[in-house]
């Protein structure tokens, strides 16, 4: 996740594996086949955390990482299934909420509210691919200003 | 009879569109019976206190809380699954 080598230094990440979206017992889509991401539902801890380990193993993956329980309470406070992003300011409220994916789950926002704060991070080879304007079925997300107060922004 | 037939029509455009939308006719009534429900779910505002919850480490024994990794800096939350 080109974000977090970004801003790692200037924010804390954290994963939360929830319950599956596209398990084979429920709604499997043809790309789970074809990615070879076929998992049923969940129904122990050990099977959640089995699968948790097998993402994190298959992709690298280098952010910091928790399981929800079993009683998906992290996913129903953050309302967070199928998958969605949130920034947490450093006194504990939420700073920016973003909508429900896969429709609505932008990175580009989290970069937005990031750079706004810390200045941007610039890749040449993402400048080439750049839309000019988001996508306009996208609903634009809550957020807050990030306040221009505190880190020094990058120049 | 009209009212019937025009609402009868628009379900079946709904239904069409969203086929179109989530890939077929099957995936349009998963779209329905999975995700529809979790549509305006929640009622987290900006600003709002960031809820806390008990989450476990990938080696299944730590346990620790999402309130324990807010305070230093910005914490960004990703959620998600493998599928």
């Amino acid at each position: 996740m080109q974000i977090f080598n970004d801003y790692k230094d200037h924010a804390d990440f954290l994963t939360v594996y929830i319950r599956e979206a596209h398990p084979t017992d429920e709604w499997q889509m043809k790309s789970n086949l074809k990615e070879d991401v076929c998992y049923a539902q969940p129904t122990t801890l050990a099977q959640r955390l089995a699968i948790g380990n097998d993402f994190t193993k298959r992709f690298k993956f280098p952010l910091p990482f928790g399981v929800d329980e079993m009683s998906n309470a992290a996913n129903d406070a953050y309302a967070a299934w199928p998958e969605r992003l949130y920034i947490v300011d450093e006194s504990g409220r939420i700073a920016y909420r973003g909508g429900m994916g896969p429709f609505h789950y932008n990175t580009k926002e989290v970069r937005t509210w990031l750079a706004a704060r810390y200045g941007e991070v610039k890749h040449p080879e993402e400048k080439k691919d750049q839309k000019p304007a988001d996508n306009p079925a996208e609903k634009p997300a809550e957020k807050s200003e990030p306040p221009k107060s505190g880190a020094p922004a990058k120049s | 009879m009209w009212v019937g037939i025009a609402v009868g029509a628009l379900v079946v455009l709904a239904f069409i569109a969203l086929s179109v939308m989530a890939g077929g006719p099957k995936d349009a009534l998963y779209m329905v019976r999975y995700a529809l429900p979790h549509m305006h779910r929640g009622n987290l505002k900006i600003g709002d206190s960031a809820p806390d919850a008990r989450l476990i480490a990938l080696n299944g024994t730590d346990r620790f809380h999402i309130r324990e990794r807010t305070g230093g800096k910005p914490l960004v939350l990703v959620f998600g699954s493998f599928t």
